[in-house]
């Protein structure tokens, strides 16, 4: 097979709708099976109100579970989708075509208003406003007589009708259940996109996400909107299906309730709310006769799995399955001619720090830094430990704040700018210690990279417009050809937390690559690499010197030497000496501050090496 | 504007603000924020209620009661609900959940040994619920007694921090690895944070048993107070607390004369989003440093 | 046996001790021991496990196969305030002090759990200001907001509160200057004068030989070569573990 068709064949594995139509098929079989054979009103009940049920919590997971956002006030988010389209189409005569769209969508406004400053501020706080949340919206349903009919509450919703006639609790049961499948398509379209990789990162290693540009509070806020929106659908839903609500039906504990299914099922997997969903209704009692403990049985439950199962049962599941899942591999594929330029042509940027400085307060760990770096040179920054080096390079990537001085790129001043703002610009990079997310696979932490790069909105992601499709497998097949070029085309479905140190750092790398980057700032990427793999990274970093400026710091001095067209040497913050590697290494004031006097003659010696 | 009114607010006031600087004794070494401190505090009142009023104790031993009390559950929870969490990842949000489901079964449990019936308990004589009139205002003793113990708590709490304890605390919330390498040891500190935080909510359900009427749903009431004062304050600032927690009684106190207790939720809930929309550290917090 | 081991008491055996991160293996088979009263030097290049031994040592890491032993006693896997109580002080790379609280109260903080008498830390207080007298100066000050060589002239003195036996020190020239550097090699010259035993990790090499007795060098996680600093210097094994030379 030919290179290209082998990427090809081996990317489309990957494309969602191809893994997404069995479930779907599957579902609705079931479902339709279900509506054909059970007859009893009772449990076509009990069906609808269990797939209700299963829209707020896959929606709740993918603000928990993947973007690791604990939310107390899913219940209240389902009463006020419930109310909305019940006063809707009770006081106002709307029928539940409109009325339903309006539950959803007030729903996910009224939560938006909320989120939005919660979301801001650390995680707890959020769990925490969210059950004030509740406890408003709780307090408003009852008081609130005018609007909301307190605890009459509103009675007397009609089932939605076509031509006058209204749907038997079959054809009800059957509408929610493509509702549902929609929204879960929506969901798994979604987590398996750039925008599911975000949350991910954000949950796991918001670093990681800044550093591909993945921006904090909007994904944050896209995760819980839609969340939101879901639970708002499924309130209406409810609503018709009980004719009556009351702020009775829903107390704190339907919240604690979709909490504890996600969890048990498996938080950050996608079959995982719907299978603790199921799972709970499996047990009868506790509708009924053991209501009074349910709380206390919530608590012992989400004790004892998240001590002794936080990964839930499809979690468990799927590790045991793990084991033999195959190793993907793409063997002799050397990709090294569908690199970066798959984007469209990319130019390197030029770099210039003038004047830097930063404290911590009395102590200066930048002072006073200027330096430039032509487009499409290799730059090194090297000096001792505690010289700043690290510091300068959270400076010029946006993750630290300056006090003084301006770092301008490609002409434009970049300097009040956060990490991921500048990442969006094309700055890639990586870190000192790797930062990835040990959860997910190579592939996928590489493709991480890739998020600024595509353009496709959450919303045309989710349809599968063909441009997002596009860019989907562009993202995958430019992380396959970086992968193959740092050596590690074997370990591609292999979660990233069970690689070696080594090959960590070389999936950084790729992954920084993938932010299409005018400008790569590598921190220290040859430390614990072994002589093959220093090999590798030379030779990739001599690949890319054309199409992208790179800024390495690094000990290593005859890779510096052997590589870089200008070197920086830093000594306690500040600027010891500039220039090509020849002049900056035989400059006695460096090797006096860098190494021990006896070195010289060596240094000279290694220096010399063409 | 009564001022009788805004008295009685400064009151429960301090009582919420009380719940506060108790997160915040939990919070210093182990970086949780304790869901089910609300429901110790209720732990606290229901048995300093209960044995003052079944077994006819004396204040002073009904409080020590509920401060024992409140002291083992706290040490029950570090180790069922905390410790396990931390011990798998130190910067982990697990806890959120295993803390709010040890309020749970705390709640629940409690809520099928009482029973849902207030129960009232008398303060301490020769204070009282007995109203009289202070300058012009209406007033009782208790109520001024509250402010002032509360005040008085702060102060100590204060002290405690200058203690070398009190700074080893702080050092293990700044820096575990540096604490470890000087001689302290985190663990131990967190489990005598949850000691000494639980029997200080005890104390805190014991103050406000007179005021608040124990019951078995004041839990969650405080754990809402507690963090919405927690929040405006600024964690980790137990002045800031004191301070929320007078707002938030004086909002609440004039609140009720204009509003049905729905609305006066809502109002607050709002002015707290406000509030962390534009400092989200809260009145007195701090930013911390981000390092990479 | 190397001269050191014979000369003198000792005070810590390293002994063939493996350390490692789940299924990396970062130090393998590193064995060392230090007389007491020695300065002893640990030197290589970043990333060859100095601070990861160091670190074994202080009982931060568990090692997973070998032994520590101190002054006669296994302190392989004890927990860090215990070996702090033994009397093994690590100051950590990068001045790790408690930023937000005064000198005086991290001096303090050196003496948590120490279980003196008011008399006894008084004099322990001024012995530290002694050594250091710029610290008197800036006793309220808190801690972050001293200059580089002050914060780590905080970070050793908040360890000499406790009067070490054997004192470890993790690249303590990180980022001063020079003079400073001088100064605070001299301080180590002074402690050894007076018995502390001192275990010093160096980038900057010259310096730390120049006032070693002994001499460790270590290189991708294994010790490489040992030996008294003129032998070390007619070796090429300096230029090896920096350069990456094989």
């Amino acid at each position: 097979m030919s290179e290209q068709a082998q990427m090809t064949s081996f990317t489309t594995q990957y494309q969602v709708h191809h893994k997404l139509l069995p479930a779907v098929i599957g579902c609705a079989c079931l479902f339709v099976a279900f509506a054909l054979l059970v007859k009893s009103d009772y449990w076509l009940f009990i069906a609808t109100q269990i797939v209700c049920y299963l829209i707020v919590a896959i929606g709740l997971n993918l603000l928990a579970g993947y973007t690791g956002q604990i939310s107390l006030g899913h219940g209240a988010l389902l009463a006020i989708g419930a109310y909305a389209t019940a006063l809707a189409m009770v006081d106002h005569g709307w029928s539940f075509w409109a009325a339903a769209p309006l539950g959803t969508a007030v729903t996910a406004l009224v939560g938006m208003v909320m989120a939005l400053p919660a979301l801001r501020v650390s995680t707890w706080y959020f769990a925490l406003i969210t059950l004030a949340f509740s406890d408003v919206v709780n307090g408003m349903l009852g008081e609130w007589a005018d609007f909301t009919h307190a605890f009459a509450g509103v009675v007397g919703i009609p089932m939605p009708s076509i031509d006058g006639r209204p749907l038997d609790a079959t054809q009800f049961f059957l509408l929610s259940s493509a509702l549902f499948i929609v929204c879960f398509v929506v969901v798994a379209r979604l987590v398996q996109s750039r925008f599911g990789r975000a949350m991910i990162a954000i949950r796991d290693n918001p670093s990681a996400a800044l550093a591909s540009g993945a921006p904090l509070l909007r994904t944050r806020m896209l995760a819980f909107s839609l969340s939101a929106a879901m639970a708002g659908l499924a309130g209406s839903l409810f609503a018709v299906q009980k004719t009556v609500v009351t702020p009775d039906d829903f107390p704190l504990e339907l919240s604690i309730f979709f909490l504890v299914v996600v969890r048990l099922g498996g938080a950050g997997t996608l079959w995982g709310p719907v299978v603790g969903t199921l799972v709970f209704f499996l047990v009868p009692q506790l509708l009924d006769s053991l209501q009074s403990w349910r709380m206390l049985i919530y608590g012992v439950a989400l004790l004892g799995l998240m001590i002794f199962a936080p990964n839930g049962l499809v979690g468990a599941a799927s590790r045991l399955f793990a084991r033999g899942r195959k190793r993907a591999a793409l063997e002799g594929f050397s990709g090294s001619n569908i690199l970066i330029g798959s984007t469209g042509s990319v130019e390197p940027a030029s770099l210039a720090v003038r004047n830097l400085t930063k404290r911590f307060g009395g102590v200066t760990a930048v002072n006073n830094v200027s330096l430039d770096v032509q487009a499409g040179t290799v730059h090194a920054i090297v000096g001792p430990n505690g010289s700043g080096k690290t510091t300068l390079l959270n400076l010029i990537s946006g993750f630290y704040r300056r006090d003084e001085g301006q770092v301008v790129l490609n002409e434009i001043a970049v300097s009040g700018r956060n990490a991921a703002q500048i990442a969006r610009l094309g700055v890639g990079r990586t870190f000192q210690t790797p930062k990835l997310l040990p959860s997910l696979t190579t592939l996928e932490n590489t493709m991480l990279g890739g998020y600024a790069a595509e353009k496709a909105s959450p919303l045309e992601t989710v349809i599968g417009l063909p441009r997002a499709l596009r860019d989907q497998n562009l993202t995958g097949r430019r992380a396959l050809a970086y992968l193959s070029f740092v050596g590690l085309a074997n370990r591609l479905g292999d979660a990233a937390g069970e690689l070696p140190h080594g090959q960590q750092r070389l999936l950084e790398i790729a992954r920084a690559l993938l932010c299409g980057p005018k400008l790569i700032l590598l921190d220290e990427p040859a430390a614990g690499l072994s002589m093959s793999e220093l090999d590798r990274l030379a030779a990739l970093l001599k690949s890319i010197r054309s199409r992208a400026t790179i800024v390495i710091i690094e000990h290593h001095l005859d890779l510096v030497a052997n590589l870089c067209d200008t070197v920086t040497v830093m000594d306690r913050g500040a600027v010891l000496a500039s220039g090509t590697p020849s002049t900056v290494f035989s400059d006695p004031a460096v090797i006096k501050a860098y190494m021990g006097a006896r070195m010289v003659n060596t240094q000279e010696t290694a220096v010399a090496r063409p | 504007m009564d001022p009788a009114l805004l008295l009685a607010g400064i009151a429960s006031g301090s009582l919420y603000g009380l719940v506060a600087v108790g997160f915040n004794i939990l919070l210093r070494p182990t970086n949780v924020f304790n869901l089910a401190q609300g429901e110790i505090v209720m732990l606290g009142g229901m048995i300093g209620a209960s044995a003052a009023l079944g077994l006819a104790m004396p204040w002073i031993a009904a409080a020590g009661l509920a401060i024992l009390a409140g002291g083992i559950l706290g040490l029950i929870e570090e180790t069922v609900a905390v410790a396990p969490v931390l011990r798998r990842s130190a910067t982990g949000t697990a806890w959120v959940t295993t803390t709010l489901a040890f309020s749970l079964i705390t709640s629940n449990l409690v809520g099928h040994i009482w029973g849902p019936d207030p129960l009232k308990m008398n303060p301490p004589a020769p204070l009282s619920m007995a109203s009289f009139d202070l300058l012009g205002v209406r007033t009782n003793s208790y109520q001024l007694g509250v402010i002032l113990v509360a005040i008085l708590i702060v102060i100590l709490v204060e002290r405690f921090y200058r203690t070398r304890a009190g700074k080893a605390v702080q050092a293990v919330a700044e820096d575990r690895e540096a604490a470890l390498l000087r001689g302290i040891d985190p663990d131990s500190l967190s489990r005598w944070s949850f000691i000494l935080g639980g029997g200080f909510a005890g104390l805190i359900g014991v103050l406000a048993a007179p005021m608040l009427n124990a019951s078995t749903d004041m839990g969650p009431l405080l754990l809402l107070k507690g963090f919405e004062a927690t929040a405006v304050g600024g964690v980790g600032s137990n002045r800031g607390a004191l301070v929320a927690g007078y707002m938030l009684g004086l909002s609440e106190a004039i609140g009720a004369s204009l509003l049905t207790p729905g609305y006066q939720q809502a109002s607050t809930f709002i002015l707290l989003l406000a509030v962390l929309m534009i400092r989200p550290h809260g009145l007195f917090g701090h930013q911390e440093v981000r390092h990479v | 046996m190397t001269d050191m081991a014979t000369s003198s008491r000792l005070l810590l055996r390293v002994d063939h001790l493996w350390v490692g991160y789940g299924h990396v293996g970062v130090l393998e088979d590193v064995s060392m021991v230090i007389s007491a009263g020695a300065i002893v030097a640990l030197v290589g290049a970043n990333g060859a496990g100095k601070t990861t031994l160091l670190r074994a040592i202080s009982g931060l890491l568990r090692p997973l196969r070998g032994e520590v032993v101190f002054d006669g006693n296994q302190i392989g896997g004890r927990s860090p305030d215990r070996i702090v109580a033994d009397g093994v002080l690590h100051v950590a790379e990068g001045r790790r002090l408690f930023r937000s609280q005064s000198v005086f109260d991290n001096l303090e903080l050196g003496l948590y759990g120490a279980r003196l008498g008011r008399k006894e830390e008084k004099l322990r207080l001024e012995a530290v200001l002694d050594m250091f007298p710029v610290l008197r100066d800036r006793l309220r000050s808190r801690a972050d907001l001293l200059s580089g060589g002050q914060q780590q002239m905080l970070a050793i003195g908040q360890a000499l509160m406790r009067q070490p036996r054997l004192l470890m020190l993790d690249e303590p020239s990180l980022g001063l200057a020079p003079i400073v550097v001088d100064q605070l090699l001299d301080v180590l010259v002074k402690l050894r004068e007076r018995g502390t035993t001192i275990l010093l990790v160096e980038q900057m090499v010259e310096r730390a030989l120049e006032i070693a007795d002994y001499n460790y060098i270590m290189q991708n996680g294994r010790m490489i070569g040992e030996g008294r600093t003129e032998e070390v210097h007619k070796t090429d094994l300096l230029q090896r573990a920096y350069l990456g030379l094989t």
